[in-house]
């Protein structure tokens, strides 16, 4: 059995790739909500230029294939500062995936009640505090499966980020499959990794969920 | 000194004249009700006063100060009114206790204890002693009513406005409520209550206000308004409710 041979030989090195890949997909989806976070606020203010300016992001991360976009950010990046491909690579997964992370927030905080805003105003509290400490936090909750999907996503477009030279479970994958001219078995190895952590990811985004479902009704009515 | 004074206050929404020249005083102690058809401008009105609408046009004093959106700390004027809406607008990922004490604690800078305190007290007060750990889903509407009222109280207001706060409600929940407003009435709060509760009107209004079609059309007691309104609008609309 040539495929007990590729995960005998590869098992720990490929797991070990395993935790590059999912440090590169934490770090780049932290950021992700962070820059997507900003975008949505943007796109949300009232002031043209701002609006503008979300909307070209958002198009520009949306319109164009994630390998183009990894490839000129990476040569971009790195022509004006010294970057490590880790960096450069999750900076530049963090860029495509924050497009989508602002439009799933954006609408999250749309929908969330603006008699919930009022509320809070009527409270004496600052346009800030009422979006920190009412809206975002019934915006996040609602966001979960929208935003779990997307890290599915990010997860295995990290993949794409072989192409710049960071060791991660994919690149380890197609050196594995050059040398042992095993390519069926050494692809499937690899993605069975991929499926089980996309099972892990799915069953905690579910628990999650579940956890803070019991006060969630009726945030809108 | 009036809580409210405001002069010749106009709002509208794109070219909807929607508040045509409201005269209108508060003083403390004072419940004012105000009534009115569907579409007079009474939500608006009460919307004003705590500047949740800009008036378009008009003067608006609390406490004897003019109040400028555009300069005054609004933040600072809403703390002291307190705000009850028909939905209710209970936070819904915060349970009973920290809606009530999150306002206190953020924008008043309360401790922690002291806010519990007080919110433990407002609690007893409308009725929910036993109730602080409860999530709003898990409350029925004549309770989360309750709660909004004990959360507007919690932050000490001057005055407090009411926008019918029993129509969401089923029948049977609209009396528990009524009751809170009517002990925070018999305490001495100032109130300003748009509602369709003609009863609630008649016993505790010291002054009831028509409003139809943007203006105020006849105000007065409730005896001068239920038993000998003046104003053909007045009595249709009361034929109409009565
Ligand atoms: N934000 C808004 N934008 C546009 N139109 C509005 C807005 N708020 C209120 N209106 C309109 O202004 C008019 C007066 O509304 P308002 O809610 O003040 O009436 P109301 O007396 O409270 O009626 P009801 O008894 O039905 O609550 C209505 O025709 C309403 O549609
Ligand atoms: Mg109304």
């Amino acid at each position: 059995m040539t495929i007990l041979n590729v995960v005998k030989e590869h098992f720990w090195g490929f797991l070990a790739a395993t935790g590059m890949t999912l440090q590169l997909t934490a770090v780049s989806l932290v950021l992700a909500v962070v820059i997507g976070l900003l975008f949505a606020f943007l796109k949300l203010s009232k002031n043209r230029a701002a609006n503008i300016f979300a909307d070209a992001y958002i198009g520009l991360t949306r319109g164009m294939p994630l390998i183009v976009q990894l490839m000129f950010l990476y040569f971009g990046i790195s022509s004006i500062l010294v970057l490590s491909p880790f960096w450069a690579g999750s900076l530049a997964l963090a860029f495509h995936a924050g497009g989508y992370v602002a439009e799933i927030l954006r609408g999250a905080i749309q929908n969330t009640d603006s008699g919930q805003t009022e509320a809070a105003r009527s409270l004496g509290m600052s346009r800030f505090k009422a979006m920190r400490l009412i809206v975002l936090p019934q915006a996040f909750r609602r966001a979960i499966p929208p935003l779990g999907n997307q890290f599915i996503i990010g997860l295995k477009d990290s993949t794409l980020v072989a192409y710049l030279g960071v060791p991660e479970l994919f690149s380890k994958a197609m050196t594995a499959a050059a040398a042992n001219y095993q390519p069926f078995e050494t692809y499937l190895v690899a993605g069975t990794y991929y499926l089980v952590l996309v099972m892990i990811f799915t069953w905690m985004v579910n628990k999650l969920e579940k956890r803070l479902t019991p006060h969630r009704q009726e945030a809108t009515l | 000194m009036s809580v409210i004074d405001i002069k010749g206050l106009h709002k509208s929404f794109g070219d909807m004249h929607v508040l045509k020249g409201i005269d209108l005083t508060v003083e403390p102690g004072e419940v004012v009700v105000i009534i009115g058809p569907s579409g007079s401008g009474k939500s608006t009105l009460l919307r004003c006063i705590n500047f949740l609408e800009f008036p378009d046009e008009g003067e608006i004093h609390v406490n004897g100060e003019l109040i400028d959106p555009k300069k005054t700390n609004l933040d600072k004027v809403r703390q002291h009114m307190g705000m009850v809406f028909q939905q209710f607008q209970l936070f819904p990922h915060k349970n009973v206790l920290h809606n009530i004490t999150i306002a206190p604690i953020e924008v008043k800078g309360l401790p922690h204890k002291k806010a519990n305190a007080i919110a433990r007290d407002l609690l007893e007060k409308v009725g929910l002693p036993d109730r602080e750990k409860a999530w709003p889903s898990e409350l029925s509407g004549g309770q989360k009513q309750r709660v909004a009222i004990a959360r507007a109280l919690a932050m000490d207001p001057d005055i407090m406005l009411f926008d019918e706060v029993t129509s969401a409600l089923d029948p049977e929940l609209v009396n528990e409520v009524l009751q809170v407003m009517q002990e925070l009435a018999a305490g001495g709060m100032t109130m300003v209550v748009v509602t369709h509760e003609m009863g609630f009107a008649r016993e505790m209004a010291d002054r009831v206000v028509m409003m139809a079609d943007g203006m105020i059309v006849e105000q007065g007691t409730p005896e001068q308004m239920f038993d000998g309104p003046q104003e053909e609008r007045t009595q249709t609309f009361l034929g109409q409710v009565l």
